[in-house]
């Protein structure tokens, strides 16, 4: 044990250490050795007594003012970490806001986004029925203008005597028209259905409205010798018609 | 200086009041002033150190440990530390004509001239140049003895044995009354 002591005071360690110059590994190693060993605690102790001694030998009187001019420098620095604090939290409160601000952003473009995309999708909509419907009265236009367009007045049976319509159709067009001008009353239960029989097969063109399709010529799909029908059916238009309620029919 | 005043400074520091720095200045400032020039071997320099010096002491006021060193001991390190950084960015730039105005201003203006110093130099005086030279080599130069021993030329053995004497004829000047008469004085001046 002695000489583990006697091995450690003559390795300068210690005497480096009291100067500062050891790295933190040997730094560890003294400290502990002056807590374990009283007699290296005891000539570390001496070698700070001698070191102040002998560095007193050296003072030097300090210059006039030099003193003045530290205690301002120091001051000076003690108000620069106040402001360092007083900007630090004036950075934070900053930085917390620009962050809100971003997500805040963040959130309305993604948004902003979505109803863009929403808006595209109905302006596209919109494109493709006013193309189709604009079709639509140009076909008209071009069925009513034409001279080889034929005009049928279509009267209702005596189910509907009062139905009074207008079919035409351009055998060189290929292109059918109708316009239902007068409907007879119905109970509210019951409604108007349009079909046409093409090449066989019967077609639901749909139920008509008589508020709305007065002024409207409504399309039929065009084939030789089809036939147009109107039929009496349960409020709401059927799947297939009911023969017995035809109260008027097309033939073109 | 005593431990009860030490004890006031250390409080005042871990405070962070600056009343701390003046007493500091007041009681070691000279002495450390010294260690400065020692290293730098330029008064101007050796004030830039000083200020330096302080200035880490007070940012780093909370980091001294009483149970590890004495304040002095501490101070010490920091204004060496500071002193041997000081002269190396100095010499990094390697400015020979820097260095031979500090030989200059160190023979004139520190060594002899001062008359305030002179109870100091006497009593330097009375540790033969041998010792004081091995005392400076391990206090301010910071060698280890072995390299005191390459760099002075002088065996090993005799590093340890003029160590010794040396530090025996320190206590001899420092336990005598007279110093601390001395140092009183040098601290009030």
């Amino acid at each position: 044990m002695k000489d583990k002591i006697k091995i450690f005071l003559d390795s300068d360690l210690l005497e480096k250490y009291l100067l500062g110059t050891t790295n933190a590994q040997e730094n560890l190693q003294v400290e502990r050795y002056i807590a374990m060993y009283p007699q290296v605690r005891e000539t570390y102790d001496e070698l700070q007594e001698n070191l102040e001694a002998f560095a007193k030998l050296h003072a030097i009187k300090t210059p006039e003012g030099l003193k003045q001019r530290i205690i301002a420098r120091i001051k000076s620095e003690h108000v620069g970490r106040k402001r360092f604090f007083r900007y630090a939290v004036a950075a934070s409160l900053a930085t917390l806001l620009f962050a809100g601000a971003s997500y805040f952003f963040y959130d309305q473009n993604q948004s902003l986004q979505e109803e863009n995309e929403m808006v595209n999708n109905k302006i596209q909509l919109l494109e493709e029925d006013m193309k189709e419907r604009l079709e639509d009265v140009r076909n008209q236009f071009i069925v009513l203008n034409n001279p080889k367009t034929k005009k049928y007045n279509v009267n209702g049976n005596k189910k509907a005597k009062e139905l009074k319509a207008i079919a035409y159709i351009n055998p060189v067009k290929k292109l059918s028209y109708i316009n239902v001008s007068k409907l007879p009353n119905l109970p509210e239960n019951q409604c108007f259905q349009m079909w046409a029989e093409v090449n066989g097969k019967m077609v639901n063109l749909g139920v008509i409205q008589e508020a709305t399709d007065k002024e409207k010529l409504m399309a039929l799909p065009y084939a030789e010798e089809a036939v147009g029908y109107i039929t009496i059916e349960p409020k709401g238009g059927n799947e297939t018609p009911t023969v017995e309620n035809i109260v008027a029919n097309i033939a073109y | 200086m005593s431990t009860l005043l030490e004890k006031h400074i250390v409080e005042l520091l871990q405070e962070r009041n600056e009343k701390a720095i003046s007493l500091l200045y007041e009681h070691y400032g000279d002495t450390l002033y010294g260690v400065a020039n020692k290293v730098v071997r330029n008064e101007e320099l050796a004030q830039d150190v000083l200020q330096e010096s302080f200035v880490k002491i007070w940012k780093k006021s909370d980091s001294y440990d009483p149970t590890k060193a004495k304040l002095f001991t501490w101070l010490f390190r920091i204004t060496r530390n500071t002193a041997i950084d000081k002269l190396r960015s100095r010499n990094t730039k390697s400015d020979k004509e820097i260095q031979m105005d500090v030989s200059d201003v160190y023979n004139l203006g520190v060594d002899s001239i001062k008359p305030e110093l002179m109870d100091v130099r006497e009593n330097l005086d009375k540790i033969e140049d041998k010792y004081q030279v091995v005392l400076e080599a391990l206090f301010f130069q910071g060698m280890t003895q072995q390299e005191a021993s390459d760099e002075l030329d002088i065996p090993l053995g005799t590093i340890k044995s003029r160590l010794k004497i040396g530090l025996r004829e320190l206590k001899k000047i420092y336990g005598s009354p007279m110093l601390w008469i001395l140092v009183i004085n040098l601290i009030q001046t």
